[in-house]
């Protein structure tokens, strides 16, 4: 994104070009991936040409100027159906944009359309039974899960049908589809980017944030969108870095946690090694690293269902109600879960959670950032319920989610990089944690990380 | 609705009374594929219930 952004500014490419090839490459390929549910091929080459124009003028240009871009289907677009991934909004058409839709489009970028996902968000595998469950590009023989809850935007950028896609993660869904489709993504500290117009999955702990190749391109696409909206009163007033030149390839005299019990040692063998590689890398270029250990960690599952699951059912409460059928089966078994979960329980864990969220503030009394794996495990198959680890056999979902959930509770930033890949050329991701508001710190050590590896630049082999 | 941990073993009769409470009108089949996720969401609940914790509920998380 930034060399096409850099290109196009410079007219040594023309935004009509950069958007017809993508919409050339979907339809050649979007039928196997389907990483799409809406192509807005008219409007897209309309911006474009309206790009070009601005470029030709010489008029000034947004950071994003003809960069085309595509939207999780839970962002509202206005004039153009915003499904959640469901048939019960199949033919929704909003009046306005979300927030960051609006924001996006100031900034020049054009949206080539609305992206896959599970199904109103409330899963981690982005399956879809109405649109069809996306395909990882990375395995072309086997139908992989992309990772969810924004497949869509996973596939999509790793097939190179989509330069940078926003996503959503409640308890994972922007790291997860970044880790097992070889992308960088960035879960930012809750309250630095704008819900407003977003479909909610549970309020307190939903996240809007971008899906890229690189940590570059997640920065550039995360400033126009973060800051104060008068439009969701739970954004902050701090003022919004330049994440840009925050990227100095440094990471000299950074002080790094480990984070070993409930993280590091249950993942896999694969993914431990990666993520030892990694910190040892850092450490290589001068940054201290520690073993880490979050005692009250092992209750964010617990924490997580209290809270999740009747937000989650106090949403959508009324068409279980009265539309239940046109759900899929998971999800609306997941969504009538939180009818049994009382107002007590809730409140239980959001006192813990606070808990939770000293705990994380506390480590970083002394540390800088937090290295994790995203996930233990690699791209399950779709339709594959359990996976092995060492000698355990664990359920896919939960074990998907084990290590990003901690910080849907606690609010802190996260991105997810690769950091290597399996004997199967199946991509892992290295987590990184921060500071509340401190995405700047957490988008440098990706960088830096990225300046010295190139397992972001690898392509998949279905697209590429 | 609370459970207490010694609480019987949930049956699908109990579990359409505790739907019915809630306006849920649920077919033997739906009530027989759900018990076994509740009862999941029970024991990860009664983990949490006794815990001693003094924090006030974080309703506002990182609004500085």
């Amino acid at each position: 994104m930034t060399e096409l952004a850099r290109m196009i500014a410079g007219k040594k490419v023309s935004p009509v070009e950069v958007v017809q090839a993508h919409l050339d490459r979907i339809a050649a390929i979007d039928g196997k991936l389907k990483s799409y549910i809406t192509v807005m091929g008219d409007s897209a080459l309309a911006a474009a040409r309206a790009a070009e124009a601005a470029v030709q003028s010489g008029a000034s240009l947004g950071p994003l100027h003809g960069v085309p871009v595509g939207l999780k289907d839970l962002y509202c677009t206005k004039g153009v159906k915003t499904t959640g991934g469901s048939k019960l909004l199949g033919e929704w058409v909003p009046a306005e944009d979300a927030t960051v839709t609006a924001r996006l489009a100031a900034a020049g970028a054009i949206c080539l359309g609305k992206l896959n996902m599970h199904e109103f968000a409330y899963g981690p595998e982005g399956l879809n039974p109405h649109y069809g469950t996306p395909w990882n590009p990375w395995d072309v023989a086997t139908h992989r899960i992309c990772g969810g809850s924004s497949s869509g935007s996973g596939a999509s950028v790793a097939a190179g049908i989509c330069p940078g896609a926003l996503g959503s993660d409640t308890g994972g869904s922007i790291r997860i589809p970044a880790s097992l489709c070889g992308l960088s993504g960035i879960k930012p500290t809750y309250g630095r980017v704008s819900r407003a117009g977003v479909l909610p999955l549970a309020w307190s702990m939903d996240h809007v944030g971008p899906m890229c190749r690189s940590a570059a391109d997640c920065a550039l696409m995360l400033a126009p969108m973060a800051g104060y909206d008068p439009r969701d009163p739970t954004t902050s007033v701090l003022p919004v870095p330049n994440y840009g030149a925050a990227l100095s390839g440094q990471v000299k005299g950074l002080r790094i946690g480990l984070l070993r019990t409930f993280f590091l040692e249950s993942a896999g063998a694969v993914q431990r090694a990666a993520l030892e590689a990694a910190a040892k890398l850092l450490e290589g270029q001068g940054a201290t690293v520690e073993p880490v250990d979050l005692k009250k960690v092992d209750l964010a599952p617990a924490v997580s269902h209290a809270v999740l699951a009747p937000e989650a059912y106090a949403y959508h409460e009324e068409w279980l109600k009265t539309r239940a059928a046109e759900y899929g089966p998971d999800v609306r078994e997941r969504l009538r879960l939180g009818a049994f979960v009382t107002g007590a329980e809730y409140l239980k864990g959001q006192r813990l959670r606070a808990l939770l969220r000293d705990e994380v503030d506390q480590a970083f009394a002394k540390l800088d950032v937090l290295l994790a794996p995203t996930t233990p495990v690699e791209a399950t198959a779709v339709g594959q319920n359990e996976v092995r680890i060492g000698d355990g056999t664990f359920p896919v979902r939960p074990t998907l989610i084990r290590y990003t959930r901690p910080f849907n509770l606690t609010g802190h930033p996260a991105a997810s990089v690769p950091c290597g890949f399996t004997a199967e050329g199946l991509p892992i991701g290295l987590q990184i944690v921060g500071r509340p508001f401190d995405e700047a710190t957490v988008l440098r050590v990706a960088d830096a990380y990225q300046r010295l590896t190139d397992w972001h630049t690898r392509r998949a082999p279905l697209g590429g | 609705m609370r459970y207490s941990p010694g609480m019987e073993k949930l049956t699908v009769d109990t579990l359409r009374t505790l739907a019915r409470a809630q306006g849920l009108e649920l077919t033997d089949a739906e009530l027989a594929a759900l018990l076994p996720l509740v009862e999941g969401g029970r024991q990860s609940l009664a983990a949490i219930r006794d815990l001693p914790v003094e924090s006030e509920p974080a309703s506002q998380f990182r609004i500085f």
